[in-house]
């Protein structure tokens, strides 16, 4: 482990003034990242995640929308994970089997979380870039519409959304593109605003450069650091928040699903004893989750190690 | 007998990437009512010195030697000991008065605490004493002001405050952690100024832990310089400045910008300040030593008295050191 | 202070009025009515009961009456789904019961989080402190429809299962939370001094599942925030001038400690206003996130619209709150 802010702060006397020089940011980013064994770990389970998101249908037999007659109605009795009969998560209500619903699902979800984090990178990113840039009246009016939309309790307002336009996958990426940019707009221009006094964009500024050019050539790249490391941790907040909906019966639709979906599934039918249906939804949303949140923990400590 | 007395003080952090030695060895005394200068780079290690001193290093540092005060070892003393010395037997000052003061409590609070605690005092007169105390420290208005908020204060102000709050008790010793680094030179001399009327009214002795020279001269009866954790020569102000006895001290005054003196160059001293937690078996200073010799960085050279009242660290035979 | 405040309103009551007016939008430009069923009503029965709701006027007369009466008279209008009642009376029943759990699982997930931070940022790196991280990495991953499935699994099903008896009480709050006596079924029911009871089975599973990720957060913050405190110089002046430990903590590093978690008071404050719903539909508990999955499912919009806003509404006055003590703990903030 590195040392924490105390140490650092102590040692500014005692001159630890012997830096190491020639590394790059990123270069010196990286050994960081991959000393930190949470972070490493977790980004290992997130890529088999993914895969088995990507190929784990290829894993089984069934199609994640067949159903299985013989187990319909049976399911306690005979829709334990097995083996023998190929269904390696079990079935559930509807003798569907559940391992290529969970494909699915984790699928979904994973979906779900990485457009929401996008939709921040870009819209987040380049709305606080220009306020941040612009200052003055411009940065007061653009940020607080951000504040005003903060304010608004947009989960309502989103499940509002989904009643009125009907439920689809597309209004759900919708809504939670509409919110998941806002805090991106706010540390996105904090970070400009440091930004935009260093030498480099004076420089530009001063030499006749068009301002758009200046936001994308030499801030947004100086951002980029701390995007990234918001976006790693934005995507489970969108999973959990995609999940919620979902959870509700609102999101994803029949016979679609996801993991909010399942663990819906799951926690209505335990109390038949059928646990499996809760049980692996709701471990892969775990892995997922808790991946995301120690690879973006790992990042941040990497590209930022004073601030925690 | 000397009122603080260090012996052997060494202070080391434990971090990940080993231990860092800050202090290495260091004893000196300093007398009642003497004002004492350490002088070094910033990482020489005399911060720590009176961190260690006042029981404030950070939570991975550890003190070993003795630090004898009124006959008492401060190092073996429990935390609830310590506290009866802090502030009312040794205060300390600190580098940035910006930061130093809480800004979410007002003066009048943070002031009268001190005497509350440790002079038993009710609020009203404790805030009536440290008025009167902003009012030897010249704070304008100090009956109004003493319940302002630290934000409300410029940084000499707040400087003042901090030497008032430290003087509240009246200790026998204060100890001042490069008081006027943060400060605009104008507002240097003020503060310096402001810590000689102290020293005259009301016999404090002083620490004066500095990197600047020119603070010194003039105000320190006594100059110890610091250089990686050790001390490289110790003596009386004026004649350590008038005579140097270590190619150390030797650059440190060659670096000095002088007016008087037209013809000077501005020397500085070549290399960088020694990595603590690699320092060299012999002086730390031999790496950027010009006159340094071949057992230089093998041998550590003894701190030895000479000249009566002086003690320098160094193989070099001082005739040799010009 | 009092312009302070009235700054905050002025930005507060234009996006209350934005709420509403979007809302309104919203339930506007719904491809078919409400009353547009799978069997369609004859065009004549339509056309009274859109009358009746006033939904045949213009778009402007029926968005000004709907603004103006919400915000004059609070009245959102008649339900859609339940022809006999108002929106007025759904918020009546169910708020009460949101606000009594949503009260209790704020004041665990604040209270339990803030001492378990500063317990551990005081005894940083030891057993106390490796377990607050621990749970509150842990609880990252439990938000509330995770907590509750996992909660009646362990305390209902669980204990069923080892018992054969009920620890507690499933599928709504009958009787309440304040009752005339204890039954002897109750396991978790004190009787209160000046008569009655107070039985607490109700709330123990909503509160747990729904504070338990908040619990988790304002702890993380809290720790942080604490540790940061605890290394700065005026903490380190507080020490020299010889104070204890204990009056250091208190006196001079809990405020600012506690501005950070402040901030995070207001998001926290909306996410468990949202987790209500989660708990109303999974434990039954009849507050008005059941009426609002209800509605979302029946396209009782005013039901939805109506909830939406007072949510809206209570949110902005408890970002105003915070917004104040924030400016009451800072001296540097001028009003």
């Amino acid at each position: 482990m590195y040392p924490n802010p105390s140490t650092v702060e102590a040692l500014e006397d005692a001159a630890l003034l012997a830096e190491v020089q020639g590394r790059s940011l990123w270069a010196d980013a990286r050994t960081r990242f991959f000393r930190n064994k949470a972070a490493v770990v977790s980004l290992v389970v997130l890529a088999l995640i993914a895969l088995f998101a990507l190929f784990g249908q290829f894993l089984t037999q069934y199609e994640r929308d067949t159903v299985d007659f013989a187990l319909m109605g049976a399911n306690a009795h005979k829709g334990a994970p097995s083996f023998e009969t190929g269904h390696y998560f079990g079935t559930d209500n509807s003798g569907r089997d559940l391992f290529a619903r969970v494909v699915q699902g984790t699928g979904i979800s994973l979906m779900v979380g990485i457009v929401g984090a996008m939709v921040a990178v870009i819209v987040g990113t380049l709305y606080g870039a220009v306020a941040g840039y612009f200052g003055g009246r411009i940065d007061n009016i653009m940020m607080r519409i951000v504040d005003v939309l903060m304010s608004i309790p947009f989960m309502f307002v989103l499940i509002l959304m989904l009643v009125i336009f009907g439920r689809s996958i597309f209004m759900l990426f919708l809504g939670i593109g509409l919110i998941s940019w806002l805090d991106m707009a706010r540390i996105a221009r904090g970070q400009t605003l440091t930004i935009k006094n260093k030498e480099f964009v004076e420089v530009a500024h001063a030499t006749g450069v068009h301002p758009m050019k200046i936001i994308l050539r030499h801030i947004v790249p100086n951002l980029l650091g701390i995007v990234i490391v918001y976006a790693t941790l934005l995507v489970p907040s969108m999973i959990i928040f995609e999940s919620f909906i979902s959870f509700l019966g609102l999101g994803v639709q029949e016979p679609n699903t996801s993991l909010g979906a399942l663990i819906s599934e799951g926690a209505g039918s335990m109390q038949y004893g059928t646990l499996w249906q809760l049980i692996f939804p709701l471990i892969f949303f775990v892995l997922t989750i808790f991946s995301f949140f120690f690879v973006g923990d790992g990042l941040r400590d990497a590209l930022d190690p004073k601030d925690r | 007998m000397s009122l603080l007395n260090i012996e052997d003080l060494r202070v080391s952090f434990t971090t990940a990437d080993g231990d860092v030695n800050a202090v290495n060895g260091v004893s000196f005394a300093i007398d009642a009512k003497e004002t004492l200068a350490i002088v070094g780079e910033s990482g020489s290690g005399k911060s720590q010195t009176a961190f260690a001193a006042m029981g404030l290093l950070a939570k991975n540092g550890r003190a070993t030697g003795k630090v004898m005060f009124d006959g008492t070892d401060l190092l073996t003393l429990s935390e609830r000991q310590l506290n009866k010395v802090r502030s009312k037997q040794v205060s300390m000052i600190f580098q940035d008065p910006m930061t130093s003061l809480n800004p979410y409590i007002r003066i009048s609070e943070q002031m009268a605490e001190v005497l509350m605690l440790h002079k038993g005092m009710s609020k009203s007169d404790a805030i009536a004493d440290s008025a009167r105390m902003l009012d030897a420290v010249r704070i304008p208005d100090a009956r109004n002001r003493v319940r302002s908020f630290p934000h409300e204060f410029s940084g000499g102000m707040r400087q003042r405050i901090m030497i008032a709050m430290a003087l509240l008790c009246q200790p026998k010793l204060l100890i001042a952690d490069e008081p006027t680094t943060a400060l605009d030179v104008t507002v240097q001399a003020q503060i310096m100024q402001l810590l000689g009327e102290i020293r005259d009214e009301f016999g404090t002795a002083i620490v004066l832990i500095t990197h600047d020279l020119g603070v010194v001269a003039g105000f320190c009866d006594r100059t110890l310089v610091l250089y990686g954790g050790q001390i490289m020569e110790d003596g009386p102000t004026d004649t350590l400045f008038a005579d140097p006895s270590h190619p150390y001290t030797h650059g440190l005054l060659r670096a000095v910008p002088r007016l008087d003196r037209a013809d000077s160059e501005l020397a500085t001293i070549a290399g960088e300040p020694p990595d603590m937690s690699r320092l060299p078996k012999g002086c730390p200073f031999t790496p950027r030593c010009a006159m340094r010799r071949d057992n230089c960085a093998a041998d550590r050279p003894p701190l030895v008295d000479f000249a009566g009242d002086r003690r320098r660290s160094c193989h070099i035979p001082i005739k040799e050191v010009v | 202070m009092l312009s302070f405040i009235a700054r905050r309103l002025s930005v507060a009551i234009p996006t209350l009025l934005i709420l509403v007016v979007l809302s309104f939008v919203l339930m506007y430009s719904a491809p078919g009515g409400p009353f547009n069923s799978e069997r369609p009503l004859p065009p004549q029965v339509l056309a009274n009961i859109e009358a009746k709701y006033g939904l045949d006027q213009p778009f402007w007369k029926q968005i000004v009456n709907y603004v103006w009466s919400v915000t004059t008279q609070f009245d959102f209008g008649p339900s859609f789904q339940y022809k006999d009642r108002t929106v007025n009376d759904v918020i009546a029943q169910g708020f009460p019961v949101t606000l009594t759990y949503g009260f209790w699982s704020f004041v665990v997930a604040v209270v339990v989080g803030v001492s378990l931070g500063i317990a551990a940022a005081i005894k940083q790196n030891s057993w106390l402190d490796y377990l607050a991280v621990g749970i509150s990495v842990g609880a990252q991953v439990l938000p509330n429809f995770v907590m509750a499935p996992l909660l009646t699994l362990g305390l209902t099903l669980g204990w069923f299962w080892m018992t054969g008896a009920a620890l507690l009480p499933g599928g709504g709050w009958e009787g309440g939370v304040i009752v005339a006596a204890c039954a002897e079924k109750d396991n978790f029911c004190f009787g209160l001094p000046w008569g009655g009871a107070w039985r607490f089975d109700y709330l123990i599973m909503p509160v747990i599942a729904l504070s338990t990720s908040y619990m988790a957060s304002i702890a993380r913050i809290t720790r942080s925030s604490m540790l940061e405190v605890l290394n700065t110089n005026f903490i380190r002046t507080a020490k020299a001038k010889g104070l204890p430990m204990g009056r250091v903590i208190r006196k001079h590093a809990l405020k600012p400690t506690m501005l950070p978690v402040l901030s995070y008071l207001g998001p926290a404050f909306v996410g468990m206003i949202t987790g209500s719903v989660i708990i109303d539909v999974f434990f039954s508990t009849g507050g008005i996130g059941q009426f609002f999955v209800n509605s979302a499912f029946n396209r009782d919009y005013s039901v939805i619209m109506g909830i939406t806003i007072l949510v809206g509404a209570l949110t902005m006055f408890f970002n105003l709150v915070v917004d104040i003590l924030y400016a009451w703990i800072d001296p540097k903030i001028r009003y």
